[in-house]
C-alpha cells in the first residue's frame, strides 16, 4: 500500500525559475535570440547611459534655462503684472490639491508630483547662484506660494463633509475681501504698487498680496468643498479658475490695467491656447458632431465640409490664413489682434477634431437608448441632452484627454505668429545671447523634457480615468 | 381591414391638428434654410470685405498669376526647377516635394513603426522596455522640438571631408547627406519601356501560376515563376540595349569646403525634417501595430504554435493578418498626419508646399494659393484615404 506521509511539503518551483534568477532567464535569455539581443544590448545600453549622464552633468551647460525661469514660465509678461498669472497658477494648484486629495490613486500621485514644480522653480535657479538671475524675490513667493495652496487644499479635499472645513472657507473668505477692502484703498491713495521691492510699504504689500492670492482661490473650493468626491466639482472649479485667469490676464479697462495678449507668452501660452482650445471648442464640437448626425441634409452638409476642411489642412495652413486673410475678410479696424486670431483658428481647429471625437462616442451606443428614451416620451432634444450625450461624452473622455494631448502639442506651432511661447522664448534667448549661441542642444532638451512631463502625466491620468470609468467594459 | 389601416395612416400622416411650431417637418426646414442663410450671409460679408479691402490695396486678384514667371528660387527640389518657371509650375514643384517627402517617409515610418510596434511585444525585457521607452518619448514631445533638434545636431556636424563617410560612397555631413543612385543614360528609356513589359509578363505569369494552383492543389510556385520572368526580360533587354542603361552613380568630394558631386544629395533641412517626421510618426505607428498584434487573441498564436508553425509563421501567417484588420484604419489617419506634418518643413527652411505658398503670398493673391494649397492637401487626403479603403475592404473579413 502507498504510504502517505504526514507533513511532507510542496516542493517550491526550482530555485533557477523564481526570483531574479528565474527572471532573468525568462526576460533575457528566453531563446537564442533574446540571448543576443541581451548580450548585445547590455553594453549597448550602459554605454548610452554613461554618455547621456556625463553629457547631462559635465558638457551640457544649462545657464540659459536656470538663469532666466521667469521667461520660460510667462515670456515677456510684464513683470509688475506677473501676480496675475501666477494667481491663476495658485488657483491651478488648489484644483490638483483637492483633486488629489478627494480621488486618492492616480491623482494622488500627480498631485504630489505637481508639488515639484513649484519647489524646482521656486529654489533651483537661486541654488545655481547664476549672476543675475532676473525673477524677483516677490515673485518666487508667489511661485513657492503654490506648495502650501497645495497642501491646504489637498487637505481639505481629504476630508469628508463636516462642520469646520466651512468654518476655515468663512475665515478665508473673510481674509480675502479684508486684503482686497486694503488693496483697493492704497492704489486710490496711490501708494499700491505691490511690487516695488525697496519700501517696506512694498514688502508688507507683497505679503498681503500673495495672502490675497492664496485666498482668491478658495471661491473655487466653495464649491468643491460642499461637493466632495463629485467629479463634476472638480470640473466647475477648473472653469471657474480658467475664466478668472483669463479675465486677470487680460485685465480690464478701468478695473485693472490691460495687458494686451501679444505680450502673454512662455509655458503659460501654451497652456492657455490647448485649454482653450479644448474648453470652447468643446460646445462647437459638440454641436458639429450633432448636426453631422442630423438628417436634415443642408445642416449635415454645412458641418461636414466644416469639419473634413479642418481637419484635412494642416494648422500651421490655417495659421497663415488666420494672419494674412482672416484680416482682409473682417471689416477694417476690427478689433481683434493676431493672438486671438491665432487662439480662434486653435479652437476651430480643435472643434472639428472634438467634432468627429463625439461622434464617434453617439455612434458607440447601443439604438435602444434612444428608443427606450423615446418610449418614455421625451422630446427629441431630451433624448439627446439627457440620455444621448452625457453617456457619449463619458466614452470619449479618454479620446478627449488623447485630443487635448496633440493640441498641447501643436501650441508650440504659434511662433508661426510670432508669439512666444516656451519653445520660442527660448529661441530668442539662444539667438539674442551670444554666450548661449551652442546651447541649442541644452534648449530643445529642456523643452523636450518640459512637454514630455506634461503630456506624460496627462496620458497617464487619462489611463487611470478609463480605468475609473470603466470605459470598454459596460 | 387592410383598407381602413391605410386610410388611417393616410390620415395621421396628413394630420393638420400639429401646430406649426411643433410639426417636425416644418420646424427641420426651417431650421435648414435659416442655417444656411447665416453661413452664406456670414460668406458673402466675408467675401465682400475681402474684395473690397483687396482693391483699396491693390492687391491683385485672381488666377492670372498661374502663368507669371515665379522668380523666385526654390531651393531644393524634386522635379527640375528654374527661376523663369511660372507660378503653376513651382506649385507643381512644391506639391511634388510634399508628396515624395510624405510618400518616402510613409514607408520608412511604417516599417520602423512595425519593427518598434513588435518589439514592444518582445520576450526580451531590454527590447520591450527600451521599445516601451522609445514610443513614450517620440510621442510625447511636440514633433517641431524633435525637428529643431535634428537640425541643429546635423548642423553641428563636422563638414564632408571628416563627417561621417560609410563605403566611401555614403556621406552624413554639416551639408547634408550624399549617396550612390541611379543615374539613367540615353538608352534608358528603351530599357525602362522593356521593363514596364517584363513588369506586366510578370504579373500575367503570376496570375496564371494562381490560378492553376488553385485549380489542380499542386503547387505552382507563382511568385517564383513571375520573379523569374522579370528578371529574364529586363535581363535580356538589358543587354539588348548595348550599353548599360543605368549606372550606380556614387558620390564624391569636392573641393575644401565640403560639397558633393553626383549620387543623390539631400540638404540638411531634408534630412533633419525627414528623421524627425519618420521617428515621430513610427512611435504613433508602433503603438497602432502593438494594440492591433495585441488584439489578436493569443489563442490563435497558441493554436497555430501547436500545429507546427515556427514563430515567424505564425506571425506572418496567422498574427498579421488578422491584427492587420485592427491596424489599418489608424495607420491612414497616421499617413496623413506625416503628411500634414511635413508642413512644418517652415521652421527650418525646406520647400514644401506650406513654406513655398507663404513666399508666394508676397507676389500673388492670398486667397488663390491658400485655395490651392488646401486644396492640394484635401487631394493628397483623399488620396491617402482612397488607397487605404481599398487596401482596408481588401483585407477584412470576406462573407461566405
Amino acid at each position: 500500500m502507498a504510504t502517505v506521509a504526514e507533513h511532507t511539503e510542496a516542493l517550491g518551483p526550482p530555485r533557477s525559475e523564481t526570483g531574479w534568477i528565474g527572471w532573468a532567464r525568462f526576460n533575457l535569455f528566453g531563446s537564442w535570440g533574446s540571448s543576443i539581443v541581451t548580450i548585445v544590448s547590455i553594453p549597448v545600453a550602459l554605454w548610452a547611459c554613461w554618455a547621456g549622464l556625463s553629457w547631462l552633468f559635465t558638457t551640457a551647460d544649462w545657464t540659459l534655462v536656470t538663469s532666466r525661469p521667469q521667461q520660460y514660465l510667462i515670456g515677456v509678461y510684464p513683470t509688475e503684472h506677473a501676480w496675475r498669472p501666477l494667481v491663476g497658477w495658485l488657483m491651478t494648484s488648489v484644483l490638483f490639491g483637492l483633486a488629489g486629495g478627494m480621488w486618492r490613486g492616480a491623482a494622488e500621485r500627480i498631485a504630489i508630483g505637481y508639488g515639484a514644480i513649484p519647489l524646482v522653480v521656486g529654489l533651483l535657479p537661486y541654488g545655481m547662484m547664476h549672476e543675475g538671475v532676473n525673477m524677483p524675490l516677490d515673485i518666487r513667493l508667489l511661485v513657492l506660494g503654490n506648495l502650501p495652496v497645495l497642501a491646504v487644499s489637498y487637505w481639505l479635499g481629504k476630508t469628508e463633509r463636516g462642520e469646520w472645513p466651512r468654518r476655515l472657507l468663512a475665515a478665508a473668505l473673510a481674509v480675502y475681501a479684508m486684503c482686497l477692502l486694503v488693496l483697493a484703498g492704497l492704489s486710490m491713495v496711490g501708494l499700491a504698487d505691490p511690487f516695488s521691492e525697496s519700501t517696506w510699504v512694498g514688502w508688507v504689500l507683497n505679503l498681503v498680496l500673495s495672502a490675497s492670492a492664496v485666498a482668491v482661490s478658495f471661491p473655487i473650493a466653495l464649491p468643491l468643498a460642499r461637493k466632495v468626491g463629485r467629479p463634476r466639482s472638480i470640473v466647475i472649479g477648473g472653469l471657474l479658475a480658467y475664466f478668472l485667469t483669463l479675465f486677470l490676464l487680460a485685465g480690464l479697462p478701468g478695473l485693472m490695467e490691460p495687458v494686451s495678449p501679444r505680450v502673454w507668452g512662455g509655458l503659460m501660452l501654451n497652456l492657455i491656447l490647448s485649454v482653450s482650445g479644448i474648453v470652447l471648442a468643446f460646445p462647437i464640437g459638440v454641436a458639429l458632431a450633432l448636426g453631422r448626425r442630423s438628417n436634415l441634409p443642408v445642416v449635415k452638409l454645412l458641418c461636414v465640409v466644416f469639419i473634413e476642411v479642418f481637419r484635412g489642412v494642416p494648422l500651421i495652413t490655417l495659421l497663415f490664413v488666420s494672419q494674412v486673410l482672416v484680416p482682409l475678410a473682417l471689416p477694417e479696424n476690427f478689433p481683434v489682434d493676431s493672438v486671438t486670431r491665432a487662439a480662434i483658428v486653435i479652437t476651430l481647429f480643435s472643434s472639428a477634431y472634438m467634432a468627429e471625437n463625439i461622434r464617434g462616442g453617439l455612434q458607440g451606443l447601443p439604438p435602444g437608448q434612444a428608443e427606450a428614451a423615446r418610449a418614455l416620451g421625451l422630446p427629441g432634444w431630451q433624448v439627446t441632452v439627457l440620455i444621448l450625450l452625457p453617456q457619449a461624452i463619458r466614452n470619449v473622455i479618454p479620446a478627449i484627454v488623447g485630443q487635448f494631448i496633440a493640441l498641447f502639442k501643436d501650441t508650440s506651432l504659434v511662433y508661426i505668429v510670432g508669439m512666444l511661447d516656451i519653445l520660442e522664448i527660448g529661441r530668442a534667448i539662444v539667438q539674442g545671447n551670444p554666450e548661449f549661441i551652442d546651447n541649442g542642444r541644452e534648449l530643445y532638451i529642456f523643452v523636450a523634457v518640459i512637454f514630455w512631463l506634461i503630456t506624460y502625466t496627462m496620458s497617464y491620468a487619462s489611463r487611470s480615468l478609463e480605468r475609473h470609468l470603466g470605459v470598454g467594459e459596460r | 381591414m387592410g383598407a381602413t389601416m391605410t386610410q388611417s395612416l393616410t390620415k395621421s400622416l396628413t394630420y393638420q391638428g400639429i401646430p406649426v411650431w411643433r410639426h417636425a417637418r416644418i420646424l427641420g426646414w426651417t431650421a435648414q434654410i435659416v442655417s444656411a442663410i447665416i453661413v452664406i450671409a456670414a460668406v458673402a460679408f466675408f467675401i465682400y470685405n475681402l474684395t473690397s479691402a483687396m482693391e483699396d490695396r491693390d492687391i491683385p486678384r485672381g488666377w492670372s498669376f498661374l502663368s507669371r514667371e515665379y522668380s523666385t528660387p526654390i531651393s531644393e527640389s524634386v522635379l527640375p526647377y528654374e527661376e523663369s518657371d511660372s507660378f503653376a509650375y513651382a506649385f507643381l514643384v512644391a506639391a511634388t516635394n510634399t508628396l515624395s517627402l510624405s510618400l518616402v517617409g510613409v514607408v520608412f515610418a511604417t516599417a520602423l513603426g512595425i519593427f518598434i510596434g513588435s518589439a514592444q511585444l518582445a520576450g526580451n525585457w531590454i527590447l520591450s522596455r527600451a521599445a516601451v521607452v522609445y514610443v513614450e518619448f517620440f510621442r510625447n514631445v511636440p514633433l517641431i522640438v524633435q525637428l529643431f533638434f535634428w537640425y541643429i545636431l546635423i548642423l553641428g556636424l563636422p563638414p564632408v571631408r571628416e563627417g561621417f563617410v560609410w563605403f566611401d560612397a555614403i556621406f552624413l555631413s554639416n551639408s547634408g547627406l550624399s549617396f550612390p543612385w541611379l543615374k539613367g543614360q540615353e538608352t534608358v528609356w528603351i530599357w525602362a519601356i522593356c521593363a514596364v513589359v517584363a513588369i506586366a509578363a510578370a504579373i500575367v505569369v503570376n496570375l496564371f501560376a494562381a490560378r492553376r494552383e488553385l485549380r489542380t492543389g499542386r503547387s505552382s510556385y507563382p511568385l517564383a515563376l513571375a520573379s523569374v520572368t522579370a528578371v529574364v526580360i529586363g535581363a535580356i533587354a538589358w543587354f539588348a540595349v548595348g550599353d548599360a542603361p543605368l549606372v550606380i552613380d556614387v558620390p564624391e568630394p569636392q573641393g575644401r569646403f565640403g560639397h558633393t558631386a553626383g549620387g543623390a544629395k539631400q540638404s540638411s533641412e531634408l534630412v533633419a525634417l525627414f528623421i524627425g517626421l519618420v521617428i515621430y510618426t513610427s512611435s504613433f505607428i508602433a503603438e497602432i501595430v502593438r494594440a492591433g498584434l495585441q488584439s489578436v487573441s493569443k489563442g490563435q498564436g497558441e493554436a497555430s504554435r501547436s500545429l507546427g508553425l515556427n514563430t515567424l509563421e505564425t506571425l506572418r501567417y496567422v498574427t498579421f493578418p488578422q491584427a492587420l484588420r485592427v491596424i489599418v484604419p489608424p495607420l491612414i489617419s497616421q499617413y496623413l498626419n506625416l503628411t500634414k506634418n511635413s508642413s512644418l518643413a517652415i521652421a527650418i527652411g525646406y520647400a514644401d508646399l506650406t513654406s513655398v505658398a507663404k513666399t508666394m503670398t508676397q507676389t500673388a493673391p492670398a486667397v488663390s494659393i491658400f485655395l490651392i494649397i488646401m486644396a492640394v492637401y484635401l487631394l493628397y487626403s483623399l488620396g491617402y484615404s482612397l488607397v487605404g479603403n481599398i487596401y482596408n475592404r481588401h483585407i477584412q473579413f470576406r462573407g461566405g
